[in-house]
């Protein structure tokens, strides 16, 4: 136990220190992020002490850019996860690396709800009176009561369900199904209350027509999984770029002679090198002595200089290799860049996934340093993987890589085609009964999209939002959108217009015209603008630190099994500008 | 270490590098930490520090006797400390056999806003910036339709041709909204129908000024200001004591005066003689007569269920 928390520790420990390395990108994107978010904390300590009047709301227009923006936010959390759905239900293989991504982001965007709803009360001393069993807690007749539950629970979901896998992946040991799958499952299901919850805090009030209609809850559901994936999307590609390789001026240590192949050495293997790997690989100890001897004549051990290449991506040949000594690097060449997508050390093996399923290599593999590995063709894995307790490690480290394909990107498009489709539909049904059946309670509807006696604050952001997700509506449908730079275009369109639309543009009207007819518009002030950035600073430079813990831990760069080593980019100082 | 692959730790790098490591990190950290004081600093400037008392104080149905009469005795002082005028801070309870009901003539009501002075003053509302329970609308002869209303009106005289007027205040709803809503249980109804809220309790998140129909309700955006001069000293807990900054506040039909047997302070001052207030359940009350004979037309917004204990009425 005490070992345990240990390790924990040390995983910690090691994580913390990565979040602190980096380059002067790096840097100063941390450190922009940082000064934004204390000037938040700044504004907030002075809404603090002097009250929400530093704020542009009133007892008319009693919620704001606040509230605005937690609603969208719980869509992203929620649509962070639901994109795990064709994973876990389908077991599509493209999409499986994005679950950590997807998951970390909607940790990310929970927190910033949570600060969200925090600096919108008035007095955010008296928290504990919500906590159940200390506070008051009105429960279930309180829709806000159910948004505290389903936050806090959907928050501690996915911070056990991202840490847990992250670990097992930290310490190459297989995640028990039985400590997640269940989790992830309540997970999705939480993800779709999370937002009917959300959106049931506006529906549930008779008093205010605007939003007492039943279609909010399938829009909400509808604009998440359109601005969700699409900042998915976005965030994936800026992570492939930043953790691509792109040598600057000199060459990475293991391409000093790239391309060498021919001189890689090879030998017949002996019973001796199995031994070698069974001290690293002690689930080899489970194959049979007869296996064994039939298939030592088909192996062949390599050994390979720094930066010789052992397997090339697109050639076609049936081994898989496992490394004796020393360490390879596998790296991927995408929309001409190179990112690395795992690593692997004494034990491991690495090009099974074409080995077995006789497709060309997709990655290349390349000595990091001087390295001996052990080269089985497809049809001795296939032996070997008879032993059940070898064919269980293998089959785990089979996920143990960080590939984010295009064809990933590619079905995320094609969730935010689908959605952002329905969410116009559904926009269109609702213009469509509050305007022709007109009658008294369409006055904030006509507020927002025509401007009411005069005042007509948020009609030019409304059409603005509506131009921009018919665009992004129509740039789905064309092929241009399967262009990776079209696409982004496409991504930043669907998540300010539905920034606009399900934020402000639901929130404010709400208020405006009063209950009692009254027409008093709404501006954020300064200050509350100030804490907004602030908490969306803090809530990115949560997001940059997730990710750049877990980006090396997916790729195999920092595990247990090379503690106590320097960590890169802190020790080995300039030797490799991953990320 | 479980797997012996490796060597001991090797100390990272050469050891050169640490005094510099070490004096760029304290830099860091403290340019850090310098930040940090500095983004806190208008903490310094706060209205109201909660004091542990306060901050640790039970929910008021929670609170016995004797914790009650601590708790007035507490708010007794602050008051005395603030505004240097000792007020007598009472807890009244609802009592049997009363349901208050609120009567309206709009044929007498001349839209003189008299009560919302009064209302005002008897319950020391923030004068700025400004808090008020009761508005006033004028609407145009022929009309129920709300949006047409005219809040800022200020003519010369009053009443205006043409025109009736509604003065508006919280309906005191048998099915209110914003008790539903509440997500602590700061705001409830009593026995007697009058809704009232825990100022000590509300963590002022508004979600109850979202759910009122009648736009009955008002939050403290900042800290009150009473003139020392103006504060009335006779208070309730449930009712008039000062209310701090980041609450909620509403009309509780003069809670200090109406469970000590008087009439709300709107009623009293109203120079028409509009405003009829009572107990529904004494057959021998104003509001049981009206109720029973005249033509009451609306409890406003009857569509929405809440069945407000507010009726409006006509002479005619």
């Amino acid at each position: 136990m005490i070992q345990a928390t240990k390790n924990y520790l040390t995983f910690l420990r090691r994580c913390a220190r990565v979040a602190c390395a980096g380059d002067w990108r790096y840097y100063a994107w941390m450190g922009a992020l940082t000064v934004l978010s204390l000037l938040g904390l700044n504004a907030y300590c002075r809404q603090f002490a002097h009250g929400l009047i530093t704020t542009g709301m009133s007892d008319e227009v009693s919620w704001g850019v606040y509230i605005a923006n937690f609603t969208f936010l719980v869509g992203v959390a929620a649509a962070a996860v639901m994109m795990v759905i064709p994973v876990y239900i389908y077991d599509n293989e493209e999409l499986h690396d994005l679950v950590i991504f997807g998951e970390l982001l909607a940790v990310a965007a929970i927190i910033m709800c949570l600060l969200f709803v925090t600096v919108d009360l008035g007095r955010s001393d008296r928290f504990w009176h919500l906590i159940p069993g200390l506070g008051q807690f009105n429960f279930p007749a309180s829709m806000l009561s159910w948004d505290v539950i389903v936050l806090n629970g959907y928050l501690l979901l996915n911070v056990h369900i991202c840490g847990y896998l992250l670990y097992c992946r930290y310490q190459k040991k297989m995640p028990a199904k039985w400590f997640y799958v269940p989790f992830v499952f309540i997970a999705i299901v939480w993800a779709i209350s999370i937002h009917t919850v959300t959106a049931f805090l506006y529906v549930g009030l008779g008093g205010r027509p605007f939003w007492n209609q039943a279609i909010i809850g399938p829009r909400f559901l509808a604009s998440a999984f359109t601005a969700g994936p699409a900042l998915i999307i976005l965030a994936i590609q800026v992570v492939r770029r930043v953790t691509a390789i792109v040598p600057r001026g000199e060459a990475m240590p293991w391409e000093a002679n790239a391309g060498a192949t021919t001189t890689v050495r090879q030998r017949a293997a002996t019973l001796v090198d199995l031994d070698v790997l069974v001290r690293y690989l002690p689930e080899f100890a489970s194959v049979p002595k007869e296996t064994r001897q039939t298939i030592l004549p088909e192996l062949k051990v390599l050994d390979a200089a720094t930066g010789e290449v052992l397997l090339r991506q697109g050639e076609t040949d049936k081994h898989t290799f496992f490394v004796l000594k020393g360490r390879v690097v596998v790296e991927r060449e995408e929309s001409g860049r190179h990112r690395i997508t795992r690593s692997a050390g004494p034990g491991e093996q690495f090009g099974e996934v074409s080995s077995l399923a006789g497709t060309p290599r997709m990655a290349t593999a390349i000595a990091e340093e001087a390295t001996q590995v052990l080269r089985a063709p497809a049809d001795s894995l296939r032996k070997l993987m008879k032993a059940p307790q070898l064919n269980k490690i293998i089959r785990a480290r089979m996920a143990e890589r960080l590939m984010i394909t295009d064809r990933a990107l590619m079905i995320l498009r094609n969730i935010v085609q689908v959605a952002m489709t329905i969410n116009v539909f559904l926009l269109v049904c609702e213009v469509f009964t509050e305007f022709y059946a007109g009658g008294l309670h369409i006055a904030s509807s006509k507020y927002l999209y025509l401007g009411l006696e005069g005042h007509h604050a948020l009609v030019p952001w409304i059409w603005a939002a509506i131009a921009f997700n018919l665009t992004a509506m129509v740039l789905l449908v064309l092929p241009l959108s399967r262009s990776l730079k079209w696409l982004n275009v496409t991504c930043v369109l669907c998540i300010v217009g539905i920034w606009i639309e399900k934020g402000m543009g639901l929130v404010i009207p709400g208020f405006i015209p009063s209950p009692l007819g009254e027409i008093v518009q709404y501006t954020p002030s300064l200050n509350e603008t100030l804490v907004c950035f602030g908490i969306w600073a803090f809530g990115l430079l949560c997001y940059t630190v997730f990710l750049r813990m877990s980006v090396p831990i997916l790729q195999g760069r920092l595990s247990k099994a090379n503690e106590g080593q320097a960590e890169f980019g802190v020790g080995a100082a300039g030797q490799r500008p991953v990320l | 270490m479980p797997d012996g692959s490796h060597p001991p730790n090797p100390a990272p790098a050469d050891s050169g590098v640490s005094r510099r490591s070490f004096l760029r990190t304290s830099a860091v950290v403290s340019a850090g930490l310098a930040a940090l004081a500095a983004s806190l600093k208008p903490l310094l400037e706060m209205n109201d520090v909660p004091t542990a008392e306060r901050f640790m104080q039970k929910y008021y149905k929670e609170l016995t006797l004797a914790e009650m009469a601590k708790v007035l005795q507490r708010i007794e002082n602050e008051v005395e400390k603030q505004y240097g005028i000792r007020p007598h801070v009472r807890d009244l309870k609802p009592m049997d056999g009363v349901q208050f009901v609120y009567c309206l003539n709009l044929t007498r009501c001349i839209g003189c806003r008299k009560c919302v002075h009064a209302c005002v003053a008897e319950n020391n509302q923030s004068r700025n910036p400004e808090i008020q329970y009761i508005r006033v609308l004028k609407m145009p002869h022929g009309s129920l339709d709300i949006y047409k209303a005219e809040h800022a009106y200020n003519p010369q005289q009053v009443p205006e041709k043409g025109f009736f007027y509604m003065p508006v205040q919280c309906q005191q709803c048998e099915n209110p909204p914003c008790v539903k809503v509440c997500p602590v249980h700061a705001t409830w109804q009593e026995t007697d129908g009058i809704t009232v809220i825990d100022y000590d309790w509300c963590i002022g998140c508004r979600y109850c000024e979202a759910a009122c129909p009648y736009w009955a309700r008002r939050f403290n955006w900042t800290k009150p200001e009473i003139p020392k001069d103006r504060l009335n000293p006779e208070m309730a807990y449930l009712g008039n004591r000062p209310r701090r900054q980041g609450v909620m506040e509403k009309c509780h039909f003069c809670i200090q005066r109406t469970r000590a047997g008087r009439y709300p302070a709107c009623l009293e001052v109203c120079p028409a003689g509009a405003r009829k207030f009572g107990n529904l359940l004494d057959p021998e009350s104003e509001v049981a007569y009206i109720l029973k004979n005249k033509r009451v037309f609306i409890q406003l917004k009857e569509e929405l269920g809440t069945s407000p204990r507010f009726f409006y009425y006509f002479d005619v």
